[in-house]
């Protein structure tokens, strides 16, 4: 085959790979910006960008409904980073740097953890949240703690995982150069390791924050009014009187745009945060 | 600034025995270089007296104070690792004073003797850099700086020269020597380059597989070396050995007869390239297996005695190959060592020698 010929090739299947990821944003997007009417009608809809209105933006936005799950899903997605995060480093510092029993054993077992399937967990966790982790009145049900704690044991072996394979690209010696320096550990962990592994907790940050921001099926499950999150409230707009397509629509958009947004601000940070380890400086 | 002392320290791992009980003395403010061949333990050895490994068994004492268990950062070393390990995202300065600022020392007291040390080993133009932005001699001098900024008891330093040019490492290796005769702290040098250990030390210990071999000045280590190892892997190039056998206080191998021999049995021979001169009559003879001329002196390889032996002449000494020569070694430079264990065979001290006859 000829040069020109591959180079085509290689063009046409960008251009379908990208339609094919595109397109359904496209539509989406099409179907938030349209009125009902207009939705039912040929396919060539999908080019039409004529008449354009916002009013199921501004629908939502307004709907109180909408702003309390939207506040818990930042909240959520948001704390369960931030604590994922913090435990994962520690865990991974001590995993890579400290000498201890069964280590393999340890990592391998933390990992396992991550490869049952979620949905076989979520009778034994509604018993838990409803029944037993529960005080008086009080139960972990229907809470954003409950979803954040869930969260980070959904999250954390794939964070301390991510990040051992960080820490153990960072030289020991360097540690070891402070400790004689005359750093305690706490100092060594924030003069040294946080600032060298910097780009690699961003990478864990944002692929944990967008893992608890797109989680479905125990959002759902273990949440009713108080801690829906936006990813399950979406679901509230099929009604018994039919399903609003243009608020959906709109909603979904939304839903996607935070998450849009901080892949697209640290695209290149993930690259290299995922490639840290590779490379020894 | 103290001594140091290691009281029968031993380091395993598993069943495998890095040091095998090392007992040393280093009084305060001398220059001692460890110096052995690669994996002997001498990293091993730095970094327990640093703390960053433990000791199997033993004691560590700086001064009179007992340290075995004290937590690196408390020791009060300071390291110059082989890699130099500088904190890839700080600038130089920010290297240098990371000692003062995780202990608390006031800002501007450290920067000040930031400055201090930085002009000490001249990166003052460099400051604002990072280490990336450096090269190996600068990066070199930043992790000695480093070490300098404090007031530490003992400076340790992993073969701190290995990765420079020859040309720098010259400079440095005096460099280091000037400034540790001028601070006169107690400074433990790692290196395994003899003519580094010789140049800088003012004792010199001598390691083999986690022992050591022996401990003395340059001088002592050179000339009175105690054993075969400390005899082979010292001078460039190494001692010549001959093995043969003592008879009546005559040494015999073929081609070899040395009268005046201590004890009786096989024995193996040494000497050093430069101690020969050439005799046609001398009691070594051997034949021309090669010739290498280094532009200050021509080397002979010789064949003699069963063994090859190297032979310093004059520059302009060219001998055919294969030619026969002979030569002779002063009797004060012919060491003997018994080939089963290593160790020297002396000659008996010579008032000693008065009452036995
Ligand atoms: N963490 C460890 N676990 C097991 N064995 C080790 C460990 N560290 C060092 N050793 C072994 O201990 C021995 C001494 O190592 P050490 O690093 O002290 O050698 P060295 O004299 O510094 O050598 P080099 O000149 O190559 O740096 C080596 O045989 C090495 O393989
Ligand atoms: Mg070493």
């Amino acid at each position: 085959m000829t040069r020109a010929g591959s180079k085509w090739i290689t063009f046409a299947l960008w251009v379908l790979f990208s339609l094919m990821t595109l397109v359904p944003i496209w539509w989406m997007f099409l179907v938030s910006v349209k009125q009902r009417a207009d939705l039912f009608g040929k396919p060539s809809f999908l080019l039409n960008i004529g008449r354009m209105t916002w009013d199921n933006y501004a629908i939502v936005i307004t709907n109180p409904a909408f702003q309390k799950y939207m506040l818990n899903s930042l909240i959520v997605s948001t704390a369960n980073a931030a604590l994922v995060c913090a435990l994962g480093l520690l865990a991974a510092y001590a995993m890579s740097r400290y000498r201890m029993k069964g280590k393999d054993n340890i990592f391998f077992w933390v990992l396992t953890n991550r490869m049952a399937p979620p949905a076989a967990f979520l009778l034994p966790l509604y018993l838990l949240f409803t029944g037993v982790f529960s005080v008086g009145e009080w139960s972990l049900f229907d809470t954003r703690i409950g979803l954040i704690l869930l969260y980070c044991v959904l999250n954390l072996p794939f964070a301390f995982w991510l990040l051992q394979g960080i820490i153990d690209g960072i030289p020991a010696e360097l540690d070891e150069a402070a400790y004689v320096d005359g750093a305690s550990t706490w100092q060594v962990l924030r003069t040294v390791i946080i600032p060298l592994a910097g780009p690699g907790i961003a990478v864990t940050g944002i692929l944990t924050w967008v893992f608890a921001w797109n989680e479905y099926l125990f959002a759902s499950t273990l949440t009713s009014v108080n801690a829906r999150t936006i990813t399950t409230g979406l679901a509230e707009f099929v009604t018994v009187t039919g399903t609003n397509w243009g608020q959906m629509a709109a909603v979904a958009m939304l839903t996607l745009l935070p998450a849009a947004l901080v892949l697209a601000l640290v695209q290149k940070h993930i690259v290299a945060g995922l490639t840290f380890g590779a490379v020894k400086g | 600034m103290a001594s140091v002392t290691l009281q029968s320290v031993r380091k395993n791992w598993g069943s495998f025995e890095a040091l095998k009980s090392l007992d040393l003395h280093i009084p305060d403010g001398e220059f001692l270089v460890l110096l052995g061949p690669s994996g002997c333990g001498k990293s091993t050895t730095m970094r327990i007296i640093a703390g960053l490994e433990e000791v199997t068994s033993g004691k560590l004492l700086f001064g009179q104070e007992d340290v075995t268990n004290v937590h690196p950062r408390r020791r009060n070393v300071a390291m110059v690792f082989q890699n130099y390990a500088l904190y890839p995202h700080m600038t130089v300065a920010e290297n240098i004073g990371y000692p003062l600022k995780v202990t608390r020392v006031d800002k501007a007291k450290a920067r000040e003797q930031v400055l201090d040390a930085a002009r000490k080993v001249d990166l003052t133009d460099y400051l604002q850099r990072l280490p990336k932005d450096l090269s190996g001699g600068q990066r070199q001098r930043v992790a000695l700086a480093r070490a300098l900024v404090r007031d530490p008891k003992v400076f340790l330093l992993d073969e701190p020269l290995s990765n420079l040019d020859a040309k720098l490492r010259v400079a440095m290796r005096a460099e280091i020597k000037h400034l540790q005769r001028t601070i006169g702290v107690t400074m433990i040098y790692v290196t395994h380059d003899q003519i580094e250990a010789m140049t800088l030390a003012d004792r010199i210990v001598l390691m083999n597989k986690g022992a050591i071999q022996q401990i003395g000045t340059p001088d002592e280590i050179y000339d009175d070396p105690a054993n075969l190892f400390v005899a082979g892997f010292i001078g460039s190039p190494p001692m010549n050995f001959v093995t043969g056998e003592v008879v009546d206080g005559v040494f015999r191998a073929p081609g070899v007869t040395v009268p005046g021999s201590p004890g009786r049995g096989p024995a193996t021979l040494g000497f050093r390239a430069e101690d020969v001169t050439l005799a046609p009559a001398g009691a070594f003879q051997g034949t021309v297996f090669e010739v290498e001329p280094t532009g200050e002196a021509t080397y002979l390889v010789v064949e003699v005695g069963g063994a090859r032996a190297m032979l310093r002449t004059d520059k302009k000494h060219r001998p055919a190959i294969g030619s026969p020569v002979a030569f002779d070694v002063p009797a004060s430079q012919c060491l003997f060592f018994n080939p089963a264990d290593g160790l020297r065979i002396r000659r008996p001290v010579p008032h000693l020698q008065q009452v036995t006859a």
